[in-house]
């Protein structure tokens, strides 16, 4: 099967696993305890059942769970209206972020806030990515040096740490150095968005700590894999046809080394968009994952639901380009 | 057996000294365990590791065994305790007192983790509180202690959780193939493309109202085994597709052994190895998850855990260091030592995969 084809197969197939995980989240959100009318409702203050009634019958009517005549919809019936609201790119209005008394749409909030996520996403990805490979390339290379256990070590201790305490130790050691927190404030933040320099100055903290973040996780794949290929055969028979060694480790052992570490940062996407929501929040950057955790902090539920779908989203195409670089990577791939 | 002469053994040209062929000699005969043990005892670093992870246990049984049972030691009649009067449950310290101390001034060990001191506010560390005091008075020290119960049990337990789920679906998929192993993959590829952290949230947020035993860590307890399993599964669904064709396995099959006997009796405890290792390096991932979803305010800030006291001192990080550093330094040892121990005995159980 040519590579169009394939693309479009894969492309298609995201569709069905779309469609379950929001079935999955819509059966979450309904088979869990507690009204969710009530919850939307808060203190309202009222003298008597009747006004308290209306009320309620209001908020259940504008929230779709009763029709008109006060029926209660059913529950298929609700899920496939979230569905092609979805399909629409309508997806409610959130409960927490409101604009003059009226909740602001969250197609909205997400399309505001979604470049912030992407930038600092993408940026650290690629750093850690090129990081990974040196440290990787230098560890396996020299194996047991002094470097390699230096930066074994380092490597070890990283990944221990978890990830939202070396943002605030990242924070204080900078408000020590430079006396600056890099927590964002309005000035980071003033359009047009990338001619402003205050942008930049406050993507650095939160993208270094993404960045040791995914470091430490990809150096010892990096590593563990370029030990076991240049243990190969076909290794031996590169260095004994004469050529220099930087040709053998860039050429032969690297080329082969990135199949497997490819598949395995694929397959860990989520923990890394995961490490972004943790980051994200420490530094107060208005990403995707600080409307996420507030969201979840003041209960809004539409706000909950929309990003539970849009992150499984943002990584399922993910991996579908991570899947389309095995082409590249690997010639005998064919589909 | 023939008795070969010290000298006439070569291998790849090189003489074998008298340590080696000691070595071989204690290896004749040993279980598989006993050669897995002898490996680890030489990984320095991963000795290190089980002795972080053995002082850790320890300390967590000891602290619940204080904090439950203390006053069996100096009132037999309070053996469960007088739910009315919650004086009569604990003791507020765990004293020493050695022969030549003033009786009246025995060395205070630990505080009761509730017990503040309205006086001692915010204290630096010092001789009488070793990590200091926090924001209300309370000894860190002591909260560092007995937090150590709650902490490494829900890592514990969370951890087993999973891979008794996955366990027995991994080995019916991987057993039975067909339908089974369709909805079971069919079921991981869908929990796998929710980023983990993200899902528990959200699920935290929708069953907060649950009043079940144990709290709402009970609750992220129960949810998080129901949706990590997917790891577990697939290892153990790929060794089964591997042994299910082995001889031993026919040679079963046709004395009569049921399926359920040939599934529990003898094709899992010959993929146990990549088992203990995903157990040892979850648990390091369980206990990471649990104080992330603390510190940013998820968890039960009633119960005495180091995620809960990072999570409500992280903004004195500034003024008080000490207070929000002994949690998180408490958090880091934890990870890092189970994170040694698992790379350790991967090493020592498969050798193949060692650098």
């Amino acid at each position: 099967m040519s590579l169009k084809g394939f693309i479009l197969r894969r492309t298609i197939y995201i569709v069905p696993v779309m469609i379950g995980i929001t079935l999955m989240n819509f059966t979450l959100i309904n088979v869990a305890p507690g009204d969710p009318v009530l919850v939307r409702l808060g203190l309202i203050k009222c003298e008597n059942p009747d006004c308290y009634n209306a009320a309620y019958n209001k908020e259940a009517i504008e929230m779709g769970l009763l029709d008109n005549d006060f029926y209660t919809i059913p529950w298929l019936s609700r899920y496939v209206d979230f569905l092609s609201g979805i399909a629409n790119f309508d997806l409610g209005r959130s409960w927490y972020y409101t604009q003059a008394g009226e909740g602001i749409p969250i197609s909205q909030i997400i399309k505001e806030k979604a470049p912030y996520t992407i930038t600092l996403n993408v940026l650290s990805f690629v750093l850690s990515l090129l990081l990974a490979g040196a440290i990787g390339v230098v560890s396996a290379t020299r194996q047991n040096s002094f470097w390699d256990r230096s930066l074994t070590i380092a490597m070890l201790l990283g990944y221990s740490m978890p990830l939202f305490w070396l943002a605030k130790l990242i924070m204080l050691v900078s408000f020590y150095l430079f006396d600056f927190t890099g927590v964002a404030n309005k000035n980071a933040f003033r359009k047009p968005l990338f001619l402003n320099p205050e942008y930049y100055k406050f993507l650095i903290l939160p993208t270094l700590a993404l960045t040791l973040g995914g470091l430490v996780f990809m150096a010892r794949l990096v590593r563990s894999q370029l030990l076991e290929i240049l243990r190969q055969d076909y290794i031996t028979t590169a260095k004994a046809k004469g050529l220099d060694n930087r040709a053998v480790i860039y050429k032969h052992a690297f080329r082969n080394g990135l199949l497997p570490i490819v598949t395995i940062i694929g397959s860990s996407l989520p923990g890394l968009l995961a490490g972004s929501v943790m980051v994200e929040s420490v530094f107060g950057w208005p990403g995707l994952g600080t409307v996420f955790l507030e969201a979840a902090l003041f209960r809004d539920f539409p706000l909950l639901m929309a990003i539970n779908t849009i992150f499984p989203l943002m990584f399922l195409i993910a991996r579908l380009l991570t899947d389309i670089t095995y082409v590249f990577i690997d010639p005998r791939i064919k589909y | 057996m023939a008795t070969v002469e010290k000298d006439q053994i070569e291998l790849d040209g090189e003489l074998i000294d008298e340590a080696t062929l000691k070595e071989i000699d204690a290896m004749k005969g040993a279980g598989q365990w006993s050669i897995v043990w002898r490996r680890l005892k030489k990984d320095k670093m991963g000795m290190f590791g089980l002795y972080i992870v053995i002082f850790l246990i320890l300390m967590a049984i000891t602290s619940w065994l204080l904090l439950m049972y203390d006053n069996w030691l100096t009132n037999a009649e309070l053996i469960f305790g007088n739910p009315e009067n919650p004086l009569s449950l604990n003791n507020l310290y765990v004293e020493l007192w050695f022969p030549g101390m003033e009786k009246t001034s025995p060395l205070v060990l630990f505080n009761h983790p509730e017990y503040s001191f309205s006086d001692q506010v915010k204290l630096p560390p010092s001789i009488t509180h070793p990590f200091g005091t926090d924001g209300i008075g309370q000894d860190l020290f002591s909260r560092m202690f007995f937090g150590s119960t709650v902490s490494l049990a829900l890592g514990f337990i969370g951890q087993m959780m999973t891979v008794v789920i996955g366990t027995v679906l991994g080995s019916l998929a991987g057993y039975y193939g067909g339908l089974i192993d369709d909805i079971v993959q069919r079921a991981v590829e869908l929990l796998y493309s929710m980023p983990g952290f993200i899902l528990i949230i959200f699920i935290i947020v929708l069953f907060e109202d649950v009043n079940i035993p144990g709290g709402r860590y009970a609750v992220v307890v129960i949810f998080l085994s129901l949706i990590s399993w997917g790891g577990v599964a697939l290892i153990v669904r790929s060794n089964f597709f591997s042994l299910k064709q082995q001889d031993f396995v026919e040679a079963e099959k046709a004395l009569g052994a049921s399926d359920m006997r040939i599934i529990f009796k003898h094709i899992l405890p010959n993929s146990l190895a990549p088992l203990i290792i995903i157990i040892t390096l979850g648990i390091a991932g369980t206990i990471f998850l649990f104080a992330a979803l603390a510190f940013y305010g998820f968890g039960d800030p009633n119960a005495v855990s180091w995620g809960d006291d990072l999570n409500k001192w992280q903004n004195s990080l500034v003024e008080y260091p000490w207070m929000p550093m002994f949690p998180a330094m408490m958090i880091f040892f934890t990870v890092l030592g189970f994170n040694i121990l698992g790379d350790a005995l991967r090493d020592a159980l498969d050798p193949r995969l060692k650098d």
